[in-house]
């Protein structure tokens, strides 16, 4: 199937769509766009695609749930939440480098998700979702409650900013920025390679029709399973980011405002592509944050989002996005 | 000690009262809709900020507040009812969740906007205690209860012996079996919806006094206390919700008197998850809902 692909794409004198070429070199824009922002736009603007860079891993996550996996989830704030104080509270008990303070809480978000996930995957619908409503929920009262751990409410300042090692620290926020970018793309690198891979294609089987997949050989349960663990490592992941540009956390990191955010993103974005959601992080999270609209304004703006994208575009704006910039068809 | 429980019951009585006149319209709406209102706490908070407005702008009453209160939160559910609960009859429930909490988001955070993100103080009630043996109880937390239980009654004959109780029931049971006999589907919908509101709004202008200070944030967590009662009394079920809501509220109380004030929140959601693992169709129904 691949390999047709390939032979069809490059045999002489095949019409490539026009609309895939324009998508290759507006990607190609975009990258270099990506490449030079720290000199085209000054520090506060750098500092809203940051904000949209670190919601990025998390968005993948829920994508892959909802948009591959078809199941709807509300825990990606918990185990946002979670990464962050993995992150943090190694950083600053152990002095850990940022490379194993950031595979750590994925790793170890994924690991907490592991055995949350045997008894919620056995709901559905309405069930899973007040499930996963509910870790956000618990999630919030032990990082206000387990004090010796998470200093309650006052939570963790002072989070030392990335140390790659070598003497080389990240402070400033150019350095931020490519540091980010970088993590950003290996995220969505891996989230490429998972989707695109056997077990992608099964994930997917899943979505559209559970009981097919299941009659067809695929493991369901198991794949459920591993799709929750891996959804929240990289909500993990995300939740690092987070904590070290912030340099302070608390328990307000589980407020239903990040699970929100994320599934705006998600969902307005379009769930089930990857450029639904990076479209969809610069979109709501960026440009929100960039025009510095006020919180309870931006939640209100999120809130008739939902709604729009509910009744008028259940596949998310990338559609439209995609029809104004002329690559509809592309993929 | 003793004395100590028996207070920790009736606080968890007038609590509990307080979260089942929510959930009533939860349930209701659950039933005929087959979808979970994230919102629902929502109309709880716009009852007590309607009522907050026109005693403390317009100078009017507590009680008439209460009437006003109620009123103008279902004209609200009236309008939000036509404009997107009608269209979820047959949306999946992706559709219901999400709209909702679309909901959720824009009522929240409109009121903030509108009328600023400080407490504000509740000026009404019948604060004056009374003694039952050495328990002193302010008036308003036995007309909490009082109500409660007059409405759930009330609403006991409504669900039972009215047209729309009838119809309620049958669109619960089978929404298509009654879009075929002639039932106004979209109709039962809003009533259902308009009537849950009100419900919320009762709970909202009633806790009013002894919630002391009011924000746009606190319908969040009567909507996450609500899912708890709803699952435990059944979903659907309007005479389950009633016991549902008085054992959470004692629960929450005895954790908060026992264990620490500050793990009361996570009551609810323990119970959520351990209903929802081990007795999904509620404590009191034979049958499986899910």
């Amino acid at each position: 199937m691949a390999l047709a692909n390939t032979q069809s794409a490059s045999a002489p004198g095949a019409a490539v769509p026009a609309g895939r070429g324009r998508a290759y070199a507006l990607s190609g824009v975009a990258m270099l766009l990506a490449l030079a922002a720290p000199r085209l736009v000054d520090d506060y603007y750098l500092h809203a695609i940051i904000t949209s860079l670190m919601f990025l891993p998390a968005a993948h996550g829920l994508n892959l749930m909802v948009g591959y996996t078809g199941m709807l989830t509300l825990a990606q704030g918990a185990f946002f939440g979670i990464g962050s104080y993995v992150s943090a509270l190694l950083a600053m008990h152990f002095g850990t480098p940022f490379w194993i303070n950031f595979l750590a809480a994925g790793v170890v978000t994924g690991l907490i998700a592991l055995p949350l996930g045997v008894p919620a995957l056995r709901l559905r619908t309405y069930s899973f979702v007040m499930c996963t409503l509910g870790f956000v929920v618990i999630g919030e009262a032990v990082a206000k409650n387990w004090i010796s751990l998470t200093r309650g409410d006052m939570g963790l300042s002072g989070i030392p900013t990335p140390d790659l090692g070598f003497g080389v620290k990240v402070t400033g926020i150019v350095g931020f920025y490519y540091l980010y970018l970088f993590l950003a793309v290996v995220m969505t690198a891996l989230f490429y390679a998972i989707i695109a891979s056997p077990a992608g294609r099964n994930m997917i089987a899943i979505r559209d029709n559970e009981t097919q997949a299941e009659a067809l050989g695929i493991d369901t349960w198991w794949y459920k399973l591993i799709v929750f663990t891996l959804s929240a490592a990289f909500a993990g992941f995300g939740g690092s980011m987070f904590a070290h540009y912030l340099t302070t956390i608390s328990p307000l990191t589980f407020q239903m405002y990040y699970s929100t955010t994320i599934l705006i993103i998600v969902l307005g974005g379009g769930a089930g592509s990857i450029r639904g959601v990076v479209v969809g992080s610069l979109l709501f999270v960026a440009v929100s944050e960039a025009l510095r609209i006020a919180p309870e304004l931006r939640m209100v703006i999120y809130g008739l989002v939902l709604l729009l994208l509910v009744f008028w575009f259940p596949k998310g704006l990338t559609p439209l996005v995609d029809r104004v910039l002329g690559i509809a068809g592309g993929r | 000690m003793i004395e100590l429980i028996f207070e920790q019951i009736i606080n968890g009585i007038v609590a509990g009262s307080v979260y089942a006149l929510v959930a009533a319209g939860m349930t209701m709406i659950f039933g005929v809709l087959r979808a979970i209102n994230f919102a629902h706490g929502e109309y709880y908070m716009l009852g007590t900020f309607a009522a907050w407005y026109v005693m403390a702008k317009l100078g009017v009453s507590y009680p008439v507040s209460i009437v006003l209160g109620i009123l103008i939160t279902m004209a609200l559910a009236y309008v939000i009812g036509r404009l997107v609960m009608q269209h979820l009859v047959t949306a999946p429930f992706q559709s219901g969740v999400l709209a909702t909490l679309g909901l959720s988001l824009v009522l929240q955070n409109a009121i903030i906007l509108a009328f600023g993100g400080t407490y504000k103080i509740f000026p009404g009630g019948w604060l004056n205690p009374v003694f039952l043996g050495d328990i002193a109880l302010a008036w308003q937390r036995i007309i909490i209860v009082l109500v409660t239980i007059g409405a759930f009654l009330a609403l006991d004959l409504v669900v039972r012996r009215t047209r729309l109780g009838k119809q309620i029931r049958a669109v619960s049971q089978n929404v298509e079996a009654c879009a075929v006999n002639g039932i106004d589907v979209e109709r039962v919908v809003l009533a259902t919806f308009v009537l849950g509101s009100g419900l919320a709004a009762l709970s909202g202008v009633l806790t009013g006094p002894i919630n002391v200070s009011i924000y746009g944030g606190m319908g969040e967590a009567v909507t996450m206390k609500t899912f708890a009662v709803i699952v435990m009394g059944g979903m659907g079920n309007v005479r389950g919700t009633l016991l549902a809501g008085w054992l959470l509220g004692i629960a929450e109380s005895f954790v908060a008197g026992f264990i620490g004030l500050q793990y009361r929140d996570a009551v609810g959601f323990v119970i959520l998850i351990a209903m929802l693992m081990v007795r999904p169709h509620g404590l009191f129904s034979v049958k499986s809902r899910f």
